[in-house]
């Protein structure tokens, strides 16, 4: 590796995306969760009154539900969340024009490079600032094949039929405690279709950010790609670095019609005081392929199990999902998979790594419904353990109520080989580039599945994470 | 003598007092007790009331709801006499069983909750080996129980059942093997219930002293019961620095037989503690194993086998928990499951920060044979050291075409090559312990049951 890169690597603070703006919202609610905040919302959105009856019921939902015991310790959360900011609007208007967004976000998304990706590789962007989108835009040539890509506020105004037939279905508001939240404050996020047939060939991208203390992120995507048609969507997120907890819970609903094909990534690398708690899910009609590629390096709490529901014959799901912790954080994370139709097929890669005191869990669901003739599931987990005090742990369950179902895991953990250190460093290496060499190798799989500028960007802060870790 | 004696005041002090699983039995099986027995076992009842039910909310019963299959409240203690020690006198069944053994070192048989018979070879008993009932270790062994009686291994705090178990037993095995002794023979432990509607209490206590020696082979039987009964069994064994242990569960209780066995193996420095868990009777199976690995060098195998058909529900809940650093443990569970049977696989790995150099492994396969049955596989991973080589691995599958087809080509009918496959894929389990006459007796009783399905 050149030795310029490697410098230039150890002038990278820990976290680079940790700056922030001062700006100053034109509304938020009081902090914390209560029927007038989720009424203020619904206000300030204009929206028609089921809506809002959504939004109270789900409330109630969200009441009754217990605190989940299982996966992260969430036993701070409910201090945490009475000071948060479950609303904030950074500006009156959504915009379709860059120029148009105010200075103050526009360079915070410059520095993340956003308005130059989009230049460059990108079908569409979004771009949401604390509680809403505050730009969007495709294409035109996307536009003019009639694909839709909007906010989630536009979708429901400008499309409320397509909207209405399947928000909420894929993940119910009862589903669990934090879709309920989402459901009752939910506020900024996507809203996609693809006509039937349209291959979109460059991905869509939404760009997810945090830049206030003590924020509330609530994002709803709701994604129908419709027959034969196929997409890619990106989603990124970043925030900077607070002494007291931010928190993100998104719902993201996605149908995949028959014959379409959908590939939905995440990289996911909020800052280390970011509670991250996720529903994503995607309903797979038949000989229909959905791919989630799933990147969790930040946050201090993640718990997000992306989710295939095989619900026509022939479907396809597949999750490959690579977590990393470092001191402090806890990726709970894994992936889901439901065969609920004959000849469907389903593959999870998960790999992660712990270091210093980082905890990484893989939590999965193999499921084959009677009736799922010839249901096929491979499920592979390696863990990487880099020092003696991080942790990792393995919970796959697997639930088969179907003779003709074949269904396998595996799982492996292990550390970083002595011997193939000492191979690196004795053709000269230094030991930090070794080890680094040594996980990008353990990532590989995964890294070469995702767009090449990520592919960098990946690459880059495992070389960060592992400067120090020697010893 | 001493213990046929014991045996009889124990039984007689409790005869005739027909009970339910009550306060006032703990009290009465604790009469003419020593205190320190007395005290624990009332201790246990405290602790059994003060723990709920466990239901299916609870992640450690998500599978088998308990209140659906177990009815405490309509189950007694056992009122038969306990038979004579006469073989002539016990039910052919029972006997058959015994026959089938080739040599042991020693026999110990219990009817209905009760030991009647034990025998050991004489010049084992000569250097220090014991094996006899729980009730007659009381008096004879009090330290060694005072130390090890449902303390560290399976105290009453271990869940709702275990404290049960410990408040409730009337009897049970305890067997001893002296430093540096080693038996060539296996011990024979056969169990008959025959009282349907009772729940039998028992528990074992193996102690193997350092670089002692054992095989240990323990069957529980019966016919079909016509009500819910009840077999509990806590199971013990500690093996100390060097020793080999080898424990054997088999289990071919009747329908109508809710089994229930809560085990815990303690391996200390260099010892070999390995167990085998058959489950192919009873309509409801719960075993919880906990493999303990204590001190370094400490290596564990632990083999379990389940065949099901009809409606039988099979949950074997194991954990393998490194404490120290350099130990080994292999886990390997497979089951076929024909019918409407249901079966259940939780098993964890757990590596301590301090385990450094652990060596786990953890298999669940499954082979589903009908339409109906089904396979619930949750295989987990804790590990909190980083010099490990852990893996594990759940399949579930079905009987494989090609293999079928292939023996069928050689002329062999596609009933008798279902057979075979199924034998086959069971038989790695049983081909790891080969231990006298156990896979033999295991295998014709799979081909049994293969034979009265539907795929015969």
């Amino acid at each position: 590796m050149p030795k310029n890169e490697l410098i230039e690597g150890l002038d990278l603070d820990q976290y680079k995306y940790d700056f922030r703006s001062v700006d100053k919202p034109v509304f938020r609610t009081e902090p914390g969760l209560t029927e007038d905040v989720v009424r203020a919302i619904s206000a300030h959105k204009n929206e028609p009154q089921w809506m809002l009856e959504f939004r109270l019921k789900s409330y109630r939902t969200y009441l009754s539900k217990p605190m989940p015991t299982w996966g992260s310790d969430l036993t701070d959360l409910e201090n945490v969340l009475d000071k948060i900011y479950f609303y904030v609007r950074p500006q009156d208007k959504m915009k379709n024009n860059w120029e148009d967004v105010p200075d103050s976000i526009k360079n915070t998304f410059e520095k993340l490079g956003i308005p130059e990706a989009e230049q460059k590789i990108l079908a569409g962007v979004g771009a949401q600032y604390e509680s809403e989108m505050v730009y969007h835009s495709l294409k035109k040539e996307w536009d003019d094949k009639g694909v839709i890509f909007d906010s989630i506020e536009d979708g429901l105004k400008n499309h409320p039929e397509l909207f209405k037939k399947y928000f909420a279905t894929v993940v119910p508001a009862a589903d669990n405690k934090f879709a309920a939240m989402n459901s009752a404050v939910w506020s900024g996020g996507s809203f996609v279709y693809v006509p039937k047939g349209v291959h979109l060939d460059t991905p869509l991208q939404a760009y997810f950010r945090v830049n206030q203390e003590r924020m509330g992120q609530f994002e709803r995507t709701l994604i129908i790609i419709d027959e034969g048609a196929q997409a890619h969507y990106i989603e990124g997120c970043t925030a900077p670095v607070y002494s007291t907890e931010s928190f993100h819970s998104g719902v993201i609903e996605i149908v995949v019609a028959r014959d379409a094909r959908f590939r939905y990534t995440t990289i996911q690398n909020w800052s280390n005081n970011m509670y991250n708690l996720v529903t994503q899910r995607a309903v797979v009609n038949e000989n229909a392929t959905m791919e989630w590629l799933d990147g969790n390096l930040g946050s201090k709490t993640t718990m997000k199990y992306p989710s295939c529901y095989l619900v026509g014959e022939g479907a396809h799901g597949s999750i490959l999902s690579i977590a990393y912790a470092g001191d402090g954080q806890h990726q709970d994370t894994g992936g889901k998979v439901v065969h609920a139709a004959p000849n469907t097929t389903s593959s999870i890669i998960s790999k992660s790594i712990s270091k210093g005191t980082g905890r990484a869990s893989y939590r999965g669901l193999c499921k084959v419904y009677e009736g799922a003739t010839s249901a096929r599931s491979n499920v592979e987990c390696d863990a990487l353990l880099i020092n003696e005090t991080a942790r990792s742990d393995t919970y796959p369950y697997i639930e088969i109520e179907e003779q003709s179902a074949n269904v396998g895991h595996e799982a492996t953990v292990s550390k970083i080989g002595e011997e193939q250190l000492f191979y690196l460093m004795s053709r000269g290496m230094s030991q930090e580039e070794a080890m680094a060499l040594i996980v990008r190798g353990f990532i590989e799989p995964i890294a070469k599945q995702l767009p090449l500028e990520y592919a960098v960007e990946l690459n880059r802060l495992i070389e960060m994470e592992m400067e120090g870790s020697v010893g | 003598m001493a213990e046929a004696v014991a045996n009889r005041t124990g039984r007689a002090r409790y005869a005739g007092k027909i009970e339910g699983l009550a306060r006032s039995a703990a009290e009465h099986l604790a009469q003419g007790e020593p205190d320190w027995l007395a005290a624990r076992r009332l201790h246990a009842w405290k602790v059994f009331e003060a723990t709920p039910m466990p239901t299916s909310q609870l992640e450690e019963w998500r599978y088998t709801e308990l209140g659906e299959r177990l009815h405490l409240d309509q189950l007694r203690l056992p009122s038969a006499e306990a038979l004579p020690d006469d073989p002539a006198s016990w039910p052919e069944m029972l006997r058959r069983t015994m026959s089938l053994d080739p040599e042991a070192s020693g026999h110990l048989v219990l009817v209905d909750g009760w030991v009647v018979h034990t025998d050991i070879n004489p010049s084992l008993a000569a250097r220090g080996v014991v094996l006899t009932s729980l009730r007659a270790a009381v008096d004879e062994h009090p330290e060694l129980l005072k130390e090890h009686l449902a303390t560290q291994a399976v105290p009453p705090e271990e869940g709702k059942l275990q404290a049960l178990n410990a408040a409730l037993w009337t009897d049970g095995v305890f067997l001893y093997v002296p430093k540096g002794v080693r038996l060539d023979a296996p011990v024979r432990v056969t169990r008959w219930i025959s009282e349907a509607g009772a729940a039998f209490f028992t528990r074992t206590l193996i102690v193997a002293e350092q670089t002692s020696q054992v095989s240990y082979v323990d069957e529980v039987l019966s016919e079909d019961l016509s009500e819910e009964t009840l077999s509990s069994t806590s199971v013990e064994v500690i093996a100390r620095d060097g020793a080999q242990v080898q424990y054997v569960a088999v289990q071919w209780l009747g329908r109508g037989a809710f089994y229930q066995s809560a085990q815990r193996t303690l391996a200390g420095r260099d010892s070999t503690l390995d167990t085998l868990n058959v489950s192919l009777g009873a309509s409801t199976t719960r075993v919880d194993l906990n493999a303990r690995l204590l001190g370094p060098g400490a290596n564990s195998n632990m083999l379990g086998l389940y065949f099901g058909d009809g409606d039988q529900h099979f949950d074997h809940n194991t954990s393998q928990d490194h404490l120290a650093p350099s130990a080994r443990s292999d886990l390997l569970y497979k089951g076929a499951l024909d019918g409407q049977s249901r079966s259940v696989f939780r098993g964890i790995i757990r590596v301590a920060k301090s385990a450094q150099q652990t060596d786990a492994y953890q298999t669940n396969r499954n082979m589903i044979l009908s339409e109906g049955a089904r396979a619930d596989s949750l295989p987990k991973l804790e590990i909190e050291a980083d010099d490990v080589k852990c893996s594990h691995g759940a399949t579930v599958g079905h009987l494989d075409e090609e293999s079928l087809f292939y023996l069928m080509s050689r002329g062999i009918s596609r009933s008798q090559a279902e057979r075979l496959v199924v034998l086959g894929f069971l038989g790695e389990v049983l081909m790891r312990l080969p231990l006298g006459g156990v896979a033999d007796k295991v295998t014709r009783a799979v081909a049994g049951k293969l034979r009265t399905g539907p795929h015969a």
